[in-house]
């Protein structure tokens, strides 16, 4: 048999091709991204990167109204915008198969929060499959899409962080060609009362077929060694525990809702104690206990973060079904901090700077890369709170300014993904009930990619970049909006963007400012580097202050302090710290070597 | 089993380098299980990776303590990550410092010490791998000096490790990731 070795996310994609999947949708959030980067590789699918989950989500829903596999994978915060078509889209019957795939964060490595989406399932009456590793992965998918089309339900496939990345190997599939016709025109495609009267019943009635196919254990592994302790688990927790090797009892769940009542019922009779092992919420106790059926569960274990072995055994320990001492799961020791920074070149430095040392007293952050401005050295972000949101709280703080709070001056950053993906309607509303001399500064930072995901397309990258086919200028739409005063700058030049921000800060009114440098990563900025003359460097330190990753302060030979210099290597040329120096000691390269021939 | 633990700072290309290694043990028969953290790794955090292969891997995560190998593509990110190692852990590292910002903001001092102190106690092999690879023509092949470096430390035939990086890497580089390859292999080999 083929094999091979895919992460979580990759085999996901095999298993949606194997499937016969033919729309795929998504929009880049970590830790799912490489889930419609694995689809676009396969023959015969439609894969995209949509405006945002909302969008993503119908596209998928128009593919399964058409007869065809589908499938939507989201970052679990996706959900939250996706809900909408969601809640309403569970009430019909499902045509082709359809498979919702959220990526939940538990330990929030690369998220605003720790949302647990089987509540979600649950909300929208959908059933859900969590595997636990690549090759569950796979099969999971094809599985759901049988689910799907069987139940004519939706189904969530839910996967964690670790395992989105995590790689295993798994057996590899032909691909079958699996199209039904498209739906057929009838009311419980229309969603109007009493249609969705109607559809209560059948989102009920599915449920319950559902949970009696669940019965059957076509998921579900039990594992026997004669104690009295039944350990519940699901998804990659299961081989977290099984890699402690102790001989428990173990039922690992992979089709974690609806369950099976009449079989846990039954099974729990063979037990004196049955203890839940879950990340986060805890959401199979509740089910359990709902259904009359006492257990253990969160007072052994964390409420938040990931369940790893050693947290799995300190927990066993604690509920007294391992002796010993309790196991560290601390990967690290204490030494200086490594804290992440913006690339060499990167656009947003010099944007930073200048508002550093502007005289804007709040600034309202946004999600992308320039989140980072929360963080040390920096530190001039506000607040972040999610995506598209710093307009609309922009609005909200100056109303509230107008309403005698202390006035002063406000800056609100958004990138270009985030204006495209959600940013739009909060500057529409900018000017619903505008008053004169409400001074709001915007900051578009349009670097022409989603880069904080690795450089998806938007809808303005394909001005850069000649494989992307939107071309959306953001000046041109906001003007169509009505906004009177927005201005395109180009950061590199450091003088001249700090003048016109400090300018737009000042003004007394609606201001915005598109800037608009590329983003150093995706489109590889490699120019002539620049180099630190210690001779004329005065170790001010003004160019170490912009956070740059070549730079540092050194010891020369023969010069006593410390002067300021660049590594070479990792300088990609973009000249900035050349313009804050105060007395030019920074030079691009080429000109030392011509002082030197 | 075999555990790897890989850490450097991100954008260094460790998910590239772990799933080399991981290929070249699935290829060489064993089960294998990585672990990649993704996030905010193009951006000079830190980052690291898991590899595990044995007969059967259930986890991804090497439990602290449980390492064989200590890759680090970093010298203060090995020192880091040190409690990884069991006691006859092996540290693989490429000894070109990145300085993160609290030492070049000069709030905190880059631990040389400690690093050259942790290489004395353990089986080390360290070697400036990006000036190496600069000279062979690129400083993206420093990995593939290490991944010579791991290979001379485990049984696994050659071919096998050069297939996987003839199809993981471009082709007008592969002359120089041979090459890069074979210096880390032979500076093991020979102890220096």
């Amino acid at each position: 048999m083929k094999q091979d070795i895919l992460t979580g996310n990759e085999a996901i994609a095999r298993g949606f091709y194997e499937a016969g999947g033919k729309i795929a949708t998504s929009y880049p959030g970590s830790p799912t991204v490489q889930i419609i980067e694995a689809c676009k590789a396969y023959e015969g699918v439609y894969a995209e990167f949509s405006t945002n989950e909302k969008v993503a989500l119908e596209v998928a829903i128009g593919g399964s109204f058409a007869g065809v596999r589908s499938m939507v994978s989201m970052k679990h915060v996706g959900m939250n915008i996706a809900a909408d078509p969601l809640m309403t889209f569970t009430e019909t019957p499902t045509n082709g198969g359809f498979v919702l795939i959220t990526g939940d964060d538990p330990g929030l490595k690369s998220s605003q929060n720790e949302q647990d989406n089987r509540l979600f399932a649950k909300f929208a009456n959908m059933p859900i499959l969590d595997p636990s590793d690549a090759q569950e992965a796979k099969d999971f998918t094809k599985a759901a899409f049988e689910l799907s089309e069987t139940f004519e339900t939706p189904v969530m496939i839910r996967i964690t962080s670790r395992l989105c990345h995590a790689r295993s190997i798994l057996n590899l599939g032909e691909r079958e060609e699996n199209a039904k016709s498209v739906f057929v025109k009838d009311d419980k495609y229309c969603m109007i009362p009493p249609n969705s009267n109607k559809a209560q019943f059948f989102m009920k009635e599915r449920l319950e077929k559902l949970a009696d196919y669940n019965e059957e254990n076509t998921f579900n592994v039990l594992e026997e060694h004669g104690n009295e302790t039944l350990i519940i688990t699901s998804g990659l927790v299961y081989n977290h525990l099984k890699e402690l090797n102790l001989k428990l009892d173990v039922l690992k769940l992979g089709m974690i809702y609806p369950l099976p009542k009449k079989y846990l019922t039954e099974l729990s009779k063979n037990y004196k104690r049955l203890i839940v092992i879950e990340e986060m919420m805890p959401f199979l106790e509740h089910e359990l206990i709902l259904m009359g059926i006492p257990c253990e569960g969160k007072k052994f274990f964390s409420f938040t973060g990931e369940l790893d072995s050693q947290l799995i055994y300190n927990g066993l320990l604690e509920a007294g079904l391992v002796t010993g001492q309790k196991k560290s799961n601390n990967m690290t020791l204490e030494t200086v901090n490594r804290l992440p920074l913006f690339c060499a070149g990167c656009p947003h430095r010099p944007i930073f700077d200048i508002l550093k040392k502007s005289k804007a007293k709040m600034v309202i952050g946004d999600i992308g890369c320039y989140s980072l401005g929360v963080l040390s050295p920096t530190e001039i972000s506000h607040s972040i709170i999610s995506m598209g949101a710093s307009v609309g709280i922009t609005k909200g703080i100056k109303k509230a300014m107008g309403l005698g709070q202390p006035d002063e001056p406000i800056v609100s950053l958004i990138g270009d993904g985030t204006f495209f993906h959600s940013g739009i309607p909060g500057f529409i509303n900018l000017l619903h009930q505008q008053k004169d001399f409400e001074n709001m500064t915007f900051l578009i930072l349009d670097n022409r990619t989603t880069a904080m995901t690795g450089g998806q397309h938007n809808g303005g990258s394909g001005t850069f970049n000649n494989n992307d086919d939107l071309h959306i200028d953001i000046k041109s739409l906001l003007e169509t909006i009505g906004f009177k005063r927005v201005i395109e700058v180009d950061q590199y030049d450091y003088k001249k963007t700090k003048q016109i921000i400090d300018e737009e800060i000042a003004f007394n009114g609606i201001s915005i400012v598109i800037a608009k440098g590329q983003c150093a990563l995706k489109y590889k900025v490699k120019k002539t580097p620049y180099y630190v003359d210690p001779e004329v460097c005065i170790g001010c330190r003004t160019c170490i202050k912009t956070n740059c990753p070549p730079l540092k302060m050194k010891q020369y030979d023969g010069i006593a302090k410390l002067k300021s210099s660049i590594d070479e290597d990792m300088c990609v040329g973009c000249g900035i710290c050349a313009q804050v120096c105060p007395v030019g000691a920074i030079k691009l390269v080429t000109e030392r070597n011509e002082v030197k021939s | 089993m075999i555990n790897i633990m890989i850490c450097g700072v991100g954008g260094q290309g460790l998910v590239l380098t772990s799933g080399i290694i991981s290929e070249v043990a699935r290829r060489a028969g064993y089960d294998v299980k990585t672990n990649d953290v993704i996030g905010l790794s193009q951006r000079g955090g830190r980052v690291w990776a898991n590899i595990r292969m044995g007969e059967k891997v259930y986890s991804p995560n090497i439990i602290p303590g449980e390492a064989d190998f200590l890759l680090a593509m970093e010298p203060l990110e090995g020192f880091r990550y040190k409690n990884m190692l069991n006691n006859q852990g092996v540290i693989l590292m490429n000894n070109k410092i990145i300085y993160p910002s609290d030492v070049v903001f000069e709030k905190a001092d880059y631990p040389s010490e400690a690093i050259e102190k942790m290489l004395e106690t353990y089986e080390s092999y360290a070697l400036n791998a990006t000036d190496e690879s600069v000279k062979l023509g690129n400083k993206m092949v420093a990995n593939t000096i290490i991944l010579g470096m791991l290979a001379s430390k485990l049984s696994i035939d050659d071919k096998i490790w050069m297939d996987v990086i003839q199809e993981r890497v471009p082709k007008k580089a592969l002359d120089m990731n041979k090459k890069a390859f074979t210096l880390g292999f032979d500076y093991v080999k020979n102890g220096s």
